[in-house]
């Protein structure tokens, strides 16, 4: 018994370095003196700091974070809104706008990316930031839908009705009642958001030219070559990332108390 | 009644059950249980009843102790090897097969032929009263059904015994009844042994050859249900077993015991003299009669229809009798209460209860 | 309630930023750049060129999915056992994965595998060692974009497989052992066509990306590795045929939602019934 949990345990731990061993040689590399990447150079911040000396990289950190405040902000927005609305609708109207969403979701990236572009030039709209924006907030928006939804479902239908009836106007009603009701799934569909957007690439690239996000800058970088900036700068978006996982698993944790 | 062999089927010999190290969920249970018996493990919540079940199927390992079989050990047999079959709580059937290959499973394990196999099943769903279900699946069956299944799940491999965990626990009350019935039936056409798991106390009165009473972990009682009813062993016993009214006593002398400021003649001796013990009367054993003609005297405190007997609480110098009676009295009435011998049940006063 | 007009805003979103530029992509399929209706772009997707591509594709694709099929189920299946301790945290350490950008992912194999990576070193020191020469290239030939796949795609394996499997009721597998299966004997019966359902959308998770991807042949695969995804990227980014570029891109994307449907009708057909 005891030699068969050891087998198990090992198998787990053995995936778990295969996924990790690359990033932790990446993570490990970003601190190497020596520029190369088999060989240890003595421990330096060099990277680091030539890292936040290049304006294209902070431009692209820049870009990053605003296209993923604004659009989280603007897809959290119509998906609530969304979701609110749908849930009061008849099966038929109903079924269609959530064919829209399960459309969009089942859509590979490189389609709604290409798609987009077509649609930005075909209304002739140059491709930068704004079409950037545009393309993150539509992925987004089934998201934040299908994380609403659910809690919709699960509120008490009767809550609402039972506000209405104390005298609260329609729209008290869904402030004070609804909202909160379904704060926790439009929390988790924010976040759901704003992390889709930081990690996306495919379809940024297709629907900007010059301005770019870390994924395209890492794109362009690596296809030009190894950098150990490159390291750097991956080594502190997987920190971030990682952060904001552990955040939103506690808040989330948290929530469901 | 078919009758209860007397040979020994399932020895329980200092069963004991301790999880994570420190909760002890069974303590050195001793019981034997015979061919064609049925038992019935009787008790509260984390009395240790479903893990006495658990590890006679074989789910769990006991701690110390032993588990015999035909007079084998099998404590550490896993279960596909024991001769011992069970009707999960909530039926556990297989939701990606249809009925009939629910109840093939343990035959097409067996590798038994498509004939006979077709055969069995076929039988048991007749028994079980679901002919004709055999290609539904069994998430489009209601709990009865399901349950149902359930039991010819367990009994296609015909098993020696069949254990069952609170079979009944999820159906309303008038399924429940008519299952009781039918399952009793069923144990004693197929003269099998059952043994059955459930805190509810009249389920056991009305379906079991032996009742085991258990309380944290421990035995507290072994009997037939009309023993078990009528000579409690203890105050939790006699409380867990239908209502009673427990009060503090003090027994004089053998056939004599005093309570509520009263000497009562009863039937139990060799308590000792002047020993405190706690006195057991069955509501339906206090008998009402005229103010002066009782051996106590009290009031009716209150009283409500309970359909075949109105329930009364009536106030003496210093308890509440609870009684069940044909008669109605007015609250407030003076009443007097009789108490025959016979149904003066003396036990020994409990630490704590 | 009446919030109908809440959906408002949601709907004619959808219209405009999903449903007019799919329009888009199937008008501009079957039209030529002058616009006049043709199926010349569907007939030219039919030379031996493309179709060896989509075939290398749809081949690396399956054989990417079924690697980590194999390899994550016993990792899930492990994951997913009661008395597994510390449980929590190794899921976690699936998921983390998944959430890691996944360009960031692949430049990691990228430094690994590159001539002076330290995987590649380390291989041609030890060919050395023995005497041979050390001049082996792990990187831009299929091997590596395969190994890419399978290291970008496997938690999309393993979480799903996990969720399944510990959704698994307990009672289940004790009931089959009760009616006397053993430990293969359950698991062939009972606990793999009940994780089936965890399986498809483990293989959805992974072929979808799969078979679409052009980051990971570009970076690992080199410039003359290519796969569908490549194809598209070209037509739009380099040839400019934006007709032939959106024929593939719905040709793509009628495949992916044929191959899901049959999937799903097979799976719920034959989900449990396999065995």
């Amino acid at each position: 018994m005891k030699s068969a949990g050891f087998f198990k345990r090992g198998y787990v731990y053995l995936v778990l370095a295969f996924l990790y061993m690359p990033i932790l040689t990446l993570i490990v590399f970003s601190f190497n003196a020596s520029k190369s990447r088999a060989v240890w150079g003595g421990f330096t911040l060099d990277w680091y700091r030539a890292l936040f000396q290049n304006s294209e990289i902070l431009n692209a950190l820049y870009v990053t974070l605003a296209v993923a405040l604004l659009a989280a902000v603007t897809a959290t927005f119509i998906g609530t809104l969304g979701a609110i609305g749908m849930f009061s609708m008849k099966n038929g109207p109903k079924s269609l706008l959530l064919a829209a969403a399960n459309l969009s979701m089942l859509t590979p990236d490189i389609v709604i990316g290409i798609s987009l572009m077509i649609l930005f030039l075909f209304a002739n709209l140059p491709l930068g930031f704004g079409t950037m924006l545009l393309a993150h907030v539509s992925f987004n928006v089934p998201y934040v839908l299908f994380s609403v939804l659910p809690r919709l479902k699960q509120m008490n239908g009767s809550a609402y009705e039972a506000a209405l009836d104390l005298g609260a106007t329609h729209w008290q009603a869904i402030r004070k009642i609804v909202l909160p009701e379904i704060m926790p799934g439009i929390l988790t569909g924010f976040i759901l958001a704003f992390t889709l957007s930081l990690d996306d690439f495919v379809i940024s690239f297709f629907t900007t030219s010059e301005v770019q996000n870390l994924s395209i800058l890492v794109y362009s970088m690596a296809r030009r070559g190894i950098h150990p900036t490159i390291n750097a700068l991956s080594t502190l978006m997987f920190v971030a990332i990682v952060a904001l996982l552990l955040l939103v698993n506690r808040k989330s944790s948290i929530l469901e108390r | 009644m078919s009758v209860v062999e007397q040979q020994h089927l399932i020895d329980l010999v200092d069963l004991t059950k301790v999880y994570d190290g420190e909760t002890e969920a069974l303590s050195r249970m001793n019981l034997y249980i015979r061919k064609k018996e049925f038992v019935t493990l009787l008790g509260p919540s984390g009395c240790g009843k479903t893990t006495t079940l658990r590890l006679i199927a074989g789910f769990e390992f006991p701690t110390a102790g032993q588990v015999y079989f035909e007079g084998k050990e099998i404590s550490s047999l896993p279960p596909y090897r024991r001769h011992v079959n069970t009707v999960f709580q909530k039926y556990a059937l297989f939701p990606h097969m249809n009925v009939f290959e629910n109840i093939a499973f343990g035959l097409r394990l067996k590798k038994v032929d498509e004939s006979t196999i077709n055969a069995r099943v076929a039988e048991m769903l007749e028994m079980v009263n679901l002919r004709g279900f055999g290609r539904r699946k069994v998430d489009t069956l209601s709990g009865g059904q399901q349950q149902r299944v359930a039991i010819a799940r367990a009994l296609a491999n015909r098993p020696e015994v069949l254990l069952l965990d609170e079979p009944l626990g999820a159906l309303d009350l008038k399924l429940r009844k008519e299952m009781q019935i039918e399952l009793k039936a069923m144990q004693q056409q197929l003269g099998i042994t059952f043994v059955y798991v459930t805190h509810d106390q009249e389920e056991a009165l009305t379906m079991s050859d032996t009742i085991v009473v258990m309380k944290e972990g421990l035995v507290q009682q072994i009997g037939s249900p009309i023993c078990i009813y009528n000579e409690p062993k203890n105050a939790f016993v006699a409380d867990f077993i239908g209502e009673s009214n427990i009060l503090p006593g003090t027994m004089l002398h053998d056939e004599l015991v005093s309570f509520e400021g009263h000497d009562f003649i009863c039937v139990d001796r060799g308590f000792g003299e002047n020993q405190p013990v706690d006195v057991v009367i069955r509501p339906e054993d206090v008998q009402l009669c005229a103010p002066n003609d009782g051996m106590l005297r009290g009031t009716v405190a209150s009283i409500v229809f309970k359909g075949v007997h109105y329930e009364m609480m009536i106030q003496t110098g210093g308890f509440a009798f609870m009684v069940h009676s044909t008669l109605a009295k007015a609250p407030g009435e003076e009443v007097g209460l009789r108490i025959v011998p016979f149904d003066i049940h003396i036990m020994k006063r409990e630490a704590a209860l | 309630m009446k919030t109908k007009p809440f959906a408002a805003p949601y709907a004619v979103w959808m219209l405009l930023f999903t449903i007019v530029p799919i329009a888009l992509v199937a008008a501009y399929s079957f039209t030529t750049a002058d616009g006049a209706l043709t199926l010349r772009n569907m007939a030219n997707f039919l030379d031996p060129i493309y179709i060896t591509v989509l075939l290398r594709s749809l081949g690396i694709a399956l054989l990417c999915t079924l690697i980590c099929l194999l390899v994550g189920y016993p990792a899930a299946y492990v994951l997913a056992q009661k008395d597994f301790d510390k449980k929590g945290v190794l899921v976690l350490l699936f998921v983390i994965p998944m959430w890691m950008n996944f360009l960031l992912r692949t430049y990691a194999w990228l430094t690994l595998l590159e001539s002076n990576g330290l995987i590649t070193s380390t291989v041609n020191r030890v060919i050395e060692f023995f005497g041979g020469q050390g001049n082996v290239r792990l990187l831009y030939n299929y091997g590596a974009v395969l190994m890419g796949m399978v290291y970008n795609y496997l938690p999309f394996m393993v979480l799903p497989l996990y969720t399944s499997l510990s959704r698994l009721d307990r009672r289940v597998v004790e009931a089959a052992e009760d009616l006397g299966a053993n430990r293969s004997q359950v698991f062939l019966r009972v606990v793999f066509p009940l994780s089936v359902p965890g399986i498809f959308s483990g293989v959805t998770m992974v072929f979808m990306p799969a078979i679409t991807t052009f980051v990971i042949s570009r970076l690992l695969g080199g410039a003359q590795f290519k796969l569908f995804g490549d194809l598209i990227e070209q037509q739009f980014l380099f040839t400019g045929n934006w007709n032939f570029g959106s024929a593939m891109s719905l040709i793509m994307m009628v495949l992916l939602l044929l191959s899901m449907s049959i999937m799903n009708r097979y799976g719920d057909q034959e989900g449990g019934g396999i065995f």
